[in-house]
C-alpha cells in the first residue's frame, strides 16, 4: 500500500484509538525514562565543575578507579587524583562539539551494561572488576564502544602517568632540565 | 623596515593590518617562504595560530605541551578516532616539535610526480638547488653511532637486529646542534638544539622585515579575486583557547602555510577554490610497534629516532614515487606511552612499570591521497580517512618486519598494539599478525607527516591548485605547504616542505611586480 492508499482510505486509526496508543506509548516512554534515572540513582553532589554533571564525574570517576586500581605493580592510583575534575577542567574549555560528544559518550557508558550488555545495572553500580571488563570490551566492541574508549583511554592515561608522583614507580626520571616558572 | 614576533593575546592589536603578502601558517613552509619574501624587500606578514614556546617554556611534560604545542591540543583524530593527526601550532610549526628526521625529496620521487602528476617543472634539476638549501638551513648531520648519549639504546636495539637479519638501514640525517639527549623532542626541546625553522627561517625573517602575529587564527579570506585580499582573524586568549578579539589584515598575495588540514579548511571556510579543495589527503598513517627486552633500554633519553629499517623502502617506484614500508626506533614520555599500550586496569600499570625495558618503534607507510576534509555548518573540521584492505595487507607486512627485527635483537616479547593486543615471542608466533583486521579505532596509528588537500595539478580538472601553488578560482592565493603535494613526498617531510617553499618564493618573486 504507498501513501495514496493512505489518504484515499481514510484513517488507519480512530481518534480514539490514536489517543489510547500515544498514551500508552507515553506512559511506556515516561515509565522507562523513570526506569533508567531509577537505575542510575543518585550521584553525590560535587562543588565547583564546570562542565560535567555530577552524574557524569562519577561515571568517569569510576572508571579511572577501574583504569588504575591501587596495588599491583605499584602502590599508586586513581584514588590519589582527580582524574574527572582534570577531565572537567579540559572539556570546559573545548568547543561545544567535542562537550557535547564527550557527555553523550559518558552517558552511553553509564548505561553501557544496559544498553550493550542487557543487565539491569549501570557502569557506576557495577564491582571495580566488572567496570574494567566491561570497559575492555568497548575496545574491541561497536564503532561508537570503540570511539568512546580512544578518547576516554588517551586523556586518562595521558594525565595519570603525567604526574611526578608515579615516574619513580615506573622508573622515569623526569624532566632533565629544570623548566621555567610560569 | 623593522620586523617583529608580536603575541597578540598579551598586546594590543591594531584593528586592522595592511601588508604586500600575507602567510597564514610559521612553520616549514610558511617561516621559509617569509625569510625568502622579506629578504627580498617584500611586506611580509605571518599569522600564526599557537604562541612562541622556546627555551625551558618548554616543560618536557606531556600534558601541558600537547595542550599548547599541538593543533587541538594534541588531540586532533580523524573523524572515526582512527588515527591521531599529529600537527603542530606553535610558532615555528612542525619543527618545534618533530623528531629532527631530514628525509630529502628523492629525485625519483619527483620523476614520478612530473611523470604522474603532471608536474613538469618539478624536476630534480630545477628543484635540487633549493632542496641544497633547505639542507643548509637545516644544518643537516647524522649523529655519531658511537655517542651512547645520543644514539641511544632503543636506537642500537633496532640496528642489531636490522644487521643480525643482514637487513639494510641507515642511521637518519637529523637537524641538532648541541644536543644533550634529553629525549623529549616530541614536546619541544628546551636546549633549543633543533635547527628547525623556528631558530633559523623566523629569525632571518624578522631580521629582514616580517612581522609574525602569534594567538592569531585566519578565519576567512574575502575578495578572493580581488587585488587586494582580506584576511579575518580572530585574536585567541593566552592559552589559545578561547577567541577574544578581531583583525583584518589587507594584503595582495595571500599564502597559505598552515598544513596540510588548515589550509584546505581555510579555502572550504572562505569557500574558494574548485572542487578538489579538501580532497586528496595523504595521512600516511605509522603502525607503532612496542618490543620489551627484559633490560633496562631508558629509550626515552637520547635522540628517538636515529636508526631506520629501510630494506623495504622504494624511493623510486615506477608508479608511486616512495613506497614499500621503512621501520625507525621512537621514544615517548610516560603519558603518550600509557596512552598506546593496550593493556589496562592492573596489567597496564604493570606494562608501564616495565617502561624503562620498553624499545618502540614505528612502521611508515606511504598511502594514496585518499583521505578529505571537509568543514561542517557549525565550523566543525572533519577529517575522513578510511584504511584500504591493500594497507591492511602492507601494515601487516610491516609489523612483521619489525617484529622479527626486535626477536633477532633478542627482545623477549613484541607487542602489537591493537585491540585485543597481539603479542609475538618467536617467530613461530608471527602468523598472528596475519589474523589483525585493522578495525577503524582499534590500532593507536599516528599521523606526522600529512599531505595534500590543496593539490597541484598542470589542470583545473586534476587539482586545486596550478604548478606554482595558485590556488585555481582566485587571484594570488596560493598554497606552498604539503597540502600542495600530489603524493608522498617523503617519510618526513620538513625538508621536501622547506624545499618547495623555497622554490615557490623563487617563482613568486619572480612574476610579482614590485
Amino acid at each position: 500500500m504507498g501513501m495514496g492508499d493512505v489518504a484515499s482510505s481514510g484513517p488507519i486509526f480512530s481518534r480514539r484509538r490514536f489517543l489510547g496508543i500515544s498514551l500508552a506509548a507515553g506512559g511506556v516512554l515516561l515509565a522507562g525514562a523513570g526506569g533508567l534515572l531509577w537505575l542510575r540513582g543518585r550521584a553525590p553532589r560535587v562543588l565547583g565543575l564546570r562542565c560535567l554533571t555530577a552524574h557524569e564525574y562519577r561515571t568517569l570517576s569510576q572508571l579511572a578507579l577501574a583504569l588504575f586500581p591501587e596495588g599491583g605493580a605499584f602502590p599508586g592510583g586513581a584514588a590519589e587524583v582527580d582524574l574527572a575534575r582534570l577531565f572537567d577542567g579540559f572539556l570546559a574549555d573545548e568547543p561545544e562539539w567535542n562537550q557535547s560528544d564527550l557527555k553523550t559518550g559518558l552517558v552511553l557508558l553509564e548505561f553501557g551494561p544496559l544498553l550493550f550488555d542487557g543487565r539491569l545495572a549501570t557502569f557506576s553500580h557495577l564491582s571495580a572488576g566488572e567496570r574494567l571488563r566491561h570497559f575492555e570490551s568497548w575496545t574491541g566492541g561497536s564503532m561508537i564502544q570503540r570511539q568512546l574508549a580512544t578518547a576516554l583511554r588517551k586523556f586518562l592515561n595521558l594525565v595519570f602517568y603525567d604526574r611526578p608522583e608515579v615516574w619513580s614507580s615506573i622508573g622515569y626520571d623526569g624532566p632533565a632540565v629544570p623548566a621555567e616558572r610560569p | 623596515m623593522s620586523g617583529a614576533i608580536l603575541d597578540l593575546s598579551r598586546q594590543p592589536a591594531p584593528p586592522h593590518v595592511a601588508a604586500e603578502i600575507c602567510i597564514v601558517g610559521s612553520g616549514s613552509a610558511g617561516a621559509t617562504a617569509a625569510w625568502d619574501l622579506a629578504a627580498a624587500g617584500r611586506d611580509v606578514v605571518v599569522l600564526e595560530e599557537g604562541a612562541d614556546y622556546t627555551g625551558r617554556r618548554l616543560t618536557q611534560r606531556d600534558g601541558r605541551m600537547y595542550d599548547q604545542l599541538y593543533m587541538d591540543r594534541g588531540g586532533r583524530a580523524t573523524s572515526d578516532l582512527s588515527v591521531s593527526v599529529l600537527q603542530g601550532r606553535v610558532l615555528g610549526g612542525g619543527g618545534v616539535i618533530n623528531a629532527c628526521d631530514v628525509v630529502p625529496i628523492h629525485d625519483g620521487v619527483l620523476r614520478h610526480w612530473q611523470r604522474r602528476w603532471g608536474l613538469s617543472d618539478w624536476s630534480p634539476e630545477a628543484l635540487r638547488p633549493f632542496r641544497d638549501r633547505a639542507l643548509a638551513d637545516l644544518s643537516t648531520s647524522r649523529p655519531d653511532p658511537d655517542d651512547e648519549t645520543l644514539f641511544n639504546r632503543a636506537n642500537r636495539i633496532l640496528r642489531r637486529g636490522t644487521e643480525a637479519l643482514g637487513w639494510r638501514g641507515e642511521v637518519m640525517l637529523h637537524n641538532r646542534v648541541g644536543c644533550a639527549g634529553l629525549g623529549t623532542c616530541l614536546i619541544g626541546c628546551p636546549l633549543d638544539a633543533k635547527r628547525s625553522p623556528r631558530f633559523v627561517a623566523v629569525p632571518r625573517a624578522v631580521e629582514a622585515g616580517a612581522r609574525f602575529f602569534t594567538r592569531a587564527r585566519a578565519v576567512r579570506i574575502e575578495g578572493a579575486g580581488a587585488e587586494t585580499k582580506t584576511v579575518r582573524v580572530r585574536l585567541l586568549d593566552p592559552d589559545g583557547y578561547h577567541e577574544q578579539g578581531e583583525l583584518t589584515v589587507s594584503a595582495r598575495v595571500v599564502i597559505l602555510a598552515a598544513n596540510a588540514v588548515a589550509s584546505a579548511q581555510l579555502l572550504l571556510r572562505s569557500g574558494i577554490g574548485n572542487a578538489h579543495v579538501g580532497r586528496h589527503l595523504s595521512l600516511q598513517p605509522q603502525l607503532p610497534i612496542v618490543a620489551w627486552l627484559g633490560e633496562e633500554v631508558r629509550f626515552f633519553r637520547g635522540i628517538p629516532q636515529s636508526w631506520a629499517v629501510t630494506q623495504f623502502e622504494e624511493q623510486d617506484h615506477p608508479e608511486r614515487g616512495w613506497w614499500g614500508f621503512r621501520v625507525e626506533a621512537i621514544s615517548g614520555t610516560p603519558g603518550i606511552v600509557a596512552s598506546i599500550l593496550p593493556a589496562l586496569g592492573r596489567a597496564g600499570k604493570e606494562q608501564m612499570r616495565r617502561y624503562p625495558q620498553v624499545a618502540a618503534s614505528l612502521c611508515l607507510l606511504p598511502d594514496e591521497p585518499q583521505g578529505s576534509v571537509e568543514v561542517e555548518r557549525s565550523g566543525r573540521l572533519r577529517i575522513h580517512y578510511a584504511l584500504t584492505d591493500d594497507q591492511r595487507r602492507r601494515y601487516r607486512e610491516a609489523a612483521r618486519a619489525a617484529a622479527r627485527v626486535y626477536l633477532a635483537a633478542g627482545a623477549r616479547e613484541v607487542t602489537i598494539p591493537v585491540a585485543p593486543m597481539v603479542t609475538v615471542r618467536s617467530e613461530g608466533d608471527l602468523a598472528r599478525i596475519d589474523a589483525i583486521p585493522f578495525l577503524p579505532a582499534t590500532v593507536p596509528f599516528l599521523s606526522a607527516h600529512q599531505q595534500g588537500g590543496v593539490r597541484m595539478a598542470p589542470s583545473e580538472r586534476d587539482g586545486a591548485a596550478d604548478p606554482e601553488g595558485r590556488v585555481h578560482g582566485a587571484r594570488d592565493v596560493l598554497v606552498f605547504d604539503s597540502s600542495g603535494f600530489p603524493a608522498s613526498a617523503s617519510s618526513h617531510t620538513m625538508a621536501p616542505i622547506m624545499t618547495g617553499a623555497h622554490y615557490l618564493s623563487a617563482r613568486l618573486l619572480a612574476r610579482l611586480p614590485r
